[in-house]
């Protein structure tokens, strides 16, 4: 036992391997910006625009990972405290010209005192003209994404006292109308002013939300808060509501306050992602804030691993490539190209089941879904025998992209429910083997010996779990054990 | 000193009186147990002490000043820690990181500054680490070592039982009120458990209040012995004196029944041993007016 020496769980303070972590992490972000700068000099600009889309919406999906994975509570409002965000930092932000091309246009709502609301404007009142120069916009961005996520923060305060009272699908309910319940006020009378109804307004610069440096530095300050309240006492003390609430109360974690404390941090982070997004966009709009979005980053964490950040993010790498580079699935293609397409998938799916069955030493056996695959195909050859005309044809499928994810997601839930990589995380001591993970073999034989009731049984008594009925009779004498 | 003390203290579910009139106190120091068959209200007391459930009468005081009314993290805070009967463990997280749960109310620092890892944070947690694993040392080697750092699904029974109970002892508690300790226990198990709740008070200096169905282990550890039936105290004392005692052993093993025979006439008084032992008062009655 001389490794007790050593204890494990002191590793993760211990000062050298501390530094040395930090060292590799330095080289790793080095590493990371060179392979960016290099993608975004070498790259054309649709690949720029899937690299900051990556950034923008990871840091959506690594915020509501704190709430669905860490807190453990199903949200599905994030398209709502996006809106907030992504709203304010629109309105904020907007040059010039924008505003004016507004106020002229005879479908606005929106009115001169509104549309004044600027950071510029802001920033003049209190004296700092030198922050209102075309030069220092990056400064005006910065405030405004920061107020963006402070409102949507306000939000989140909102959405999580109800948290306290409900649970389980019915908090899920409340935070999903929640969420339409924003984007629905947002276009009424009452906010038209501010939002321009259904219209919204373009003109928003793309020249954060586009870039890498910008998008990838705000999603490397949000995993790198998230994941430093993951791993504190303030993240167990979630996590731990997450397993079993009633426990952590009664370990003292005042669960109101971590629930709600999650929802804000969340909803910050979400605010900021808005503010991104709007950028990337190059405008604000009602429908860029559909529930479609929630949903896209709920397959990116199912996907990913839930509760991980690094399965997060790489759910997100899947999901954003399906969106940017999935425009194949979505083309028009003969119907005879389809019907290859499919006999090709159906073909394939049941060489993988033979495959997979014969592996496992199963006995090969006839899937009803093959069944009903093969009729379909059946019945297009019919068709196509009766009428020769149907083979001519053309077939556009639209959404397919979005069945090529769900359907991936369903894949994903089927044979591996934890995700990708599960619960595990990215960290330099798994990454070089030094976790150990099981017990040594001299530790093995020490703990079978240590629960060996046959071995070293002294003082115990012969019985095991005897009832009170057995024991509280007077009959037993008390000096008998 | 009276650590707790209980004064008549009511529970009902609907019609069902849980808690009916219970008083009792619990010294500073003491081990004591309380006993009674399944359904006696024996969980509803804990439940009642550790705020989970609010009384529909009486009083709880801890140290001197009632804690009826405070929310189950406050009661924590002021120095009561439980175990649960069926295990509730935070399955998914490590040994170590569950008992760091425990201790995580009495950090002192924001979440900005945990954020942030300050110096402050950081000593905290250090020391948050040092108490974790004494605490877990307490179980032996066992809970030692590469187990720290397991997570709780693949541990046994028994280990998820000493994590619980380290757990409790790590919330800076006084009092700790553990429920059914040795449940799922070999008797091997039992008789270390035995031990580990008396060094508990002898060297951790915890006062302990314990429910339990093994007797040997509660003949054993107990200064005092409560006993509850039908949400009613039927007996307190030593050991001894309560497994002694006609009302424990009626409410374990249930009353005589009055068909009995003549050599029990003395407790079912108003049978006629002329009469085959049946109760039967009219005849006796009957041949007395006559």
């Amino acid at each position: 036992m001389a490794r007790v020496a050593t204890p494990t769980a002191f590793d993760a303070i211990d000062p050298a391997r501390r530094l040395r972590n930090l060292a590799l992490t330095l080289a790793a972000i080095g590493v990371g910006v060179l392979v960016l700068w290099g993608l975004e000099s070498v790259g054309s600009a649709k690949l720029t625009q899937a690299l900051a889309l990556f950034a923008v919406w990871g840091v959506a999906t690594v915020s509501l990972n704190l709430i669905n994975g860490t807190l453990g509570i199903l949200s599905l409002g994030h398209h709502g405290f996006m809106l907030i965000g992504g709203y304010t930092t629109g309105l904020l932000i907007l040059d010039e010209a924008a505003r004016q091309r507004i106020l002229t246009s005879a479908r606005s709502t929106m009115t001169e005192q509104t549309l004044g609301i600027s950071v510029a404007n802001l920033l003049q009142s209190v004296g700092l003209d030198g922050l209102t120069t075309p030069e220092t916009l990056w400064a005006r961005y910065l405030i405004a994404i920061f107020l963006g996520g402070l409102l949507a923060a306000v939000a989140g305060l909102v959405v999580g006292i109800p948290s306290l009272r409900l649970r389980g699908d019915y908090l899920a309910i409340v935070t999903f109308g929640f969420g339409e319940i924003i984007r629905l006020t947002a276009s009424t009378r009452l906010f038209s002013a501010y939002t321009n109804g259904a219209l919204g307004f373009p003109g928003v610069t793309s020249e954060f939300g586009k870039s890498v440096w910008w998008t990838f530095g705000v999603l490397a300050f949000t995993v790198f808060v998230i994941s430093k309240l993951k791993y504190s006492s303030y993240g167990r003390a979630m996590q731990a509501i997450r397993e079993d609430e009633i426990a952590a109360q009664a370990m003292g974690v005042n669960v109101a306050y971590h629930k709600v404390l999650g929802f804000v941090i969340s909803a910050f982070f979400a605010g900021v992602a808005g503010g991104l997004w709007v950028s990337w966009l190059g405008g604000v709009r009602l429908d860029f804030f559909l529930f479609q979005l929630t949903f896209f980053f709920l397959v990116a964490i199912s996907a990913g691993g839930t509760g991980s950040i690094t399965g997060v993010l790489l759910g997100t790498a899947l999901v954003v490539f399906v969106r940017q580079y999935g425009d194949p699935l979505e083309e028009s293609y003969a119907i005879r190209t389809w019907l290859y397409l499919a006999a090709g998938v159906l073909a394939l799916a049941a060489a993988g089941a033979f495959a997979f069955r014969s592996l496992r030493r199963l006995r090969p056996r006839l899937h009803w879904g093959t069944l009903v695959l093969a009729g379909t195909a059946a019945l297009a050859a019919l068709v196509a025998a009766i009428d020769p005309a149907f083979l001519e044809g053309s077939f556009r499928g639209f959404g397919m992209r979005a069945i090529f994810l769900s359907v991936l997601l369903i894949v994903i839930m089927v044979f591996r429910p934890e995700g990708m990589i599960g619960r595990a995380e990215f960290s330099w001591a798994a990454l070089l083997r030094e976790q150990r993970t099981g017990p040594t073999d001299e530790e093995r034989a020490q703990d079978a010996w240590l629960s060996n009731p046959k071995l070293n049984a002294g003082g115990a008594g012969p019985r095991d779990d005897a009832g009170p009925p057995d024991d509280a009779g007077p009959a037993r004498d008390e000096g008998g054990r | 000193m009276a650590m707790l003390e209980v004064e008549h203290l009511r529970k009902s579910f609907g019609g069902l009186t849980a808690t009916n009139d219970v008083s009792f106190r619990v010294n500073e120091g003491e081990i004591v147990s309380i006993i009674g068959p399944n359904g006696a209200g024996k969980s509803t007391i804990f439940n009642l002490v550790t705020g989970v459930y609010r009384p529909d009468g009486g009083d709880v005081r801890f140290q001197g000043a009632s804690i009826v009314g405070k929310s189950t993290n406050q009661i924590v805070g002021l120095g009561i820690a439980r175990t649960f009967q069926n295990l509730r463990l935070f399955t998914q997280m490590t040994v170590l990181e569950n008992v760091l749960v425990g201790q995580h109310h009495q950090l002192r620092s924001t979440w900005l500054s945990s954020v942030l890892r300050t110096p402050g944070y950081r000593r905290q947690e250090r020391a948050m680490r040092e108490a974790a694993t004494e605490k877990l040392a307490f179980f032996g080697p066992r809970l030692q070592s590469f187990r720290l750092n397991q997570p709780v699904y693949v541990l046994s029974y028994a280990n998820r039982r000493r994590t619980e109970m380290a757990r409790a002892m790590a919330t800076g508690a006084k009092l700790l009120l553990l429920d059914e300790p040795s449940a799922g226990m070999n008797p091997k198990e039992t008789a270390e458990i035995t031990q580990i709740i008396r060094r508990m008070r002898d060297e951790g200096g915890y006062t302990i209040l314990l429910v339990e169905h093994k007797m040997n282990l509660v003949g054993e550890i107990s200064d005092r012995v409560i006993v509850l039936d039908y949400g009613q105290k039927i007996a307190e004392g030593s050991y001894h004196d309560v497994v002694h005692d006609p009302l424990v052993i009626e409410a374990y093993l249930g009353k005589k029944a009055t068909v009995d025979r003549a050599e029990d006439g003395e407790v079912d008084g108003a049978s006629d041993p002329a009469d085959g032992g049946i109760a039967r008062p009219t005849v006796g009655e009957g041949v007395g007016d006559a």
